[in-house]
């Protein structure tokens, strides 16, 4: 099976180098980011396709590669790096995911002269350490560290996080910074790391909430990792008869959650405007390859945002669009 | 204790244990049974029929993108465009349902393994949906308010806590299990795993069991994705891989052959259950949960190997009979 998926990722970004080789010179930007069906990534590649419309007016082209499946995360993503620099990119941006597995590819980026932007996951400080431009995305930590606080200051401040994908640091990241932040607020925090067989089922993540919170009475806050989870924990929280008693906030959101927020099922969801992540980046690499254009703010925050009931209409605008 | 699903029962009743010990009471109450069955019920009407094409010795690897492929079609044509809900939950069905009839066809036709006919069409599907998804609504997620009649009988709670799809997996289980040990059809699916040239020789139509059974494969897996449109009330293209191995995985601890030709309805159904208490079972303990993986692949060894056991037992007793 993966060596199926990774021959068929290979066969296909074969095809569309040789397709984008075709373009005359200018910037030839290789986009590195998650499985383009993915509700949060789908909309990161929106931003990254938009700006790609200048790119492709100044002659270049934009390529988004992304894994079949996040199995095995790390060495998949590495691997595209790789892919991306051996067609030849002019430019490449890539999500710092699982850095023991992803830097020494970023390293060869480097190595062979190629600008290159980390977003979404890593900070400035993976930036810094493998010499890029730049660091495009939320900062992760903060992202759940504003969830945290929000809740406790709700007067909800026992809290779960659902962590989907236990060994991915962004994942990681998100659990430190929403302990961090709902135990500096005075209240208390932790994690649940669910196992491989339940990521992808909604039953599976609805009933491990339901299954934690009979054992825990006590928690009254969910923190989830992503849009679908956060559905998820709404139906496991409905499920053991504590709906109202405790408030779901989530990283990211689709039209559902906002459904959600609206009808006061959700307490916040945590924005980190992957549209802009996409956008900016390949903005700034091809005016950097194009014009030598430089941007001198080092770490471009994109988030984090909340949105709770104060904000939400004007969010579902964007949904609409597929840009939010 | 001469049946052959006797190894799965013996395995369910360790695993039951293991949870009611190291979990307390709770694991056995309402709540706590709610908890696994309700994950047992949408692996259970997939299983099911996987359960029985690889008794007859093939395997379907598309449901992984039928189910939510099946849950977009009923949230962009009943949500997005907003028509009744039967006309997305039929379309779905069949969606799924064609899906299978391709699977089959293509096995016949062409002779390649069905393991990998299923690889291709989960790709095509997969890519399809997203495709599909983005060129219509322009989103990769769709939400759906269903009516409170469908929302009852596809997405409802039963008593607040038992999905009703747990119900549903009950039809399923009286109706293939009717259909493998008490109709004539049933013999022809073991002789079909068992040597599919005799069994064509024997006058059974190979072809046409094939597709219909691959058929009814994609339309469990269509189900449940509808049945996941009503209770979560949105559909996203990604999600349903995991269904692939889990439903696999509950096939074999229910004692299915992974080469063809031996298997029961029964046992498959206590493959369910057993997969899915250890699976939600970790969150009733006091384990560390970041191990929770070694226990459920531990505690899924320890049932499948209990299993073999029993099924050789079971078979030497009845030879000794002769």
């Amino acid at each position: 099976m993966t060596k199926f998926s990774r021959f068929a990722a290979t066969a296909t970004t074969a095809i569309i180098a040789g397709c984008a080789a075709t373009a005359v010179m200018a910037a030839d930007i290789f986009v590195v980011g998650g499985k383009p069906d993915d509700p949060f990534w789908s909309i990161v590649k929106r931003g990254a396709e938009d700006a790609g419309i200048v790119v492709k007016e100044q002659g270049g082209s934009v390529t988004w590669l992304g894994p079949q499946n996040y199995d095995n995360l790390g060495v998949d993503a590495a691997e595209l790096i790789r892919q991306a620099i051996d067609q030849g990119a002019d430019a490449i941006v890539g999500p710092d995911w699982v850095p023991e597995a992803m830097d020494p590819a970023f390293q060869a980026v480097r190595a062979a002269g190629i600008p290159l932007i980390i977003y979404n996951a890593g900070g400035l400080e993976a930036a810094d350490r493998l010499d890029a431009m730049n660091y495009v995305g939320s900062d992760d930590h903060e992202a759940g560290k504003a969830a945290g606080v929000y809740l406790a200051g709700k007067g909800n401040s026992n809290g779960l996080c659902v962590n989907t994908l236990p060994g991915a640091a962004n994942v990681e990241a998100f659990c430190g910074g929403f302990v961090e932040g709902i135990t500096g607020a005075g209240g208390s925090g932790e994690v649940l790391p669910l196992p491989a067989t339940s990521f992808g089922s909604q039953t599976a993540v609805a009933q491990a909430v339901r299954a934690h919170l009979l054992q825990h009475p006590e928690i009254n806050a969910v923190f989830t990792v992503s849009d679908v989870d956060a559905n998820a924990a709404i139906s496991g929280i409905q499920q053991a008869g504590k709906t109202g008693q405790v408030a779901v906030c989530g990283i990211n959101f689709n039209e559902a959650i906002l459904d959600n927020i609206k009808a006061d099922k959700q307490a916040c969801a945590i924005d980190q405007q992957g549209y802009m992540q996409g956008y900016l980046a390949v903005a700034m690499l091809n005016g950097y390859v194009n014009y030598g254009l430089q941007i001198p703010t080092r770490e471009i925050l994109t988030g984090p945002g909340i949105v709770d009931a104060t904000n939400v209409d004007a969010t579902a605008a964007g949904v609409k669009a597929g840009t939010r | 204790m001469r049946r052959p699903e006797a190894g799965s029962l013996l395995g369910l009743v360790a695993v039951f244990a293991f949870f009611l010990i190291s979990a307390g009471g709770i694991f056995a109450s309402a709540a706590g049974t709610a908890s696994w069955l309700n994950v047992a019920a949408e692996i259970g009407i997939v299983a099911l029929p996987i359960g029985l094409l690889m008794i007859a010795g093939e395997l379907d690897l598309s449901i992984g993108s039928v189910i939510p492929a099946s849950s977009l079609t009923v949230a962009i044509i009943s949500g997005y465009y907003g028509l009744p809900e039967i006309i997305g939950i039929l379309a779905a069905l069949a969606m799924g349902t064609a899906v299978g009839f391709v699977n089959g066809y293509a096995v016949n036709r062409t002779g390649v393994p069905s393991l990998i006919v299923t690889i291709g069409t989960m790709f095509a599907v997969m890519g399809l949906t997203l495709g599909l998804a983005v060129l219509l609504t322009g989103s990769t997620s769709t939400s759906i308010v269903p009516s409170p009649f469908f929302k009852a009988i596809l997405g409802g709670f039963v008593g607040g806590m038992f999905q009703v799809t747990v119900f549903w997996w009950i039809g399923f289980i009286a109706i293939i299990g009717f259909a493998l040990h008490f109709a004539p059809i049933g013999n022809w699916i073991y002789a079909l795993g068992g040597d599919k040239v005799s069994a064509r020789n024997a006058g059974i139509p190979t072809e046409k069991l094939t597709i219909g059974l691959f058929m009814l494969s994609g339309f469990s897996a269509a189900f449940v994705g509808v049945g996941q449109a009503m209770v979560y009330q949105s559909a996203q293209v990604a999600g349903g891989q995991s269904f692939i191995f889990n439903s696999i995985m509950c096939v074999v601890i229910g004692g299915v052959l992974l080469t063809g030709g031996f298997g029961s309805v029964m046992g498959i159904v206590l493959g369910t259950i057993t997969f899915s208490m250890v699976n939600q079972g970790i969150y009733f303990t006091g384990f560390d949960p970041n191990l929770g993986s070694v226990i459920i692949g531990a505690l899924l060894l320890v049932a499948v190997l209990m299993n073999d056991t029993f099924r050789q037992m079971a078979l030497s007793y009845s030879k000794k009979k002769k």
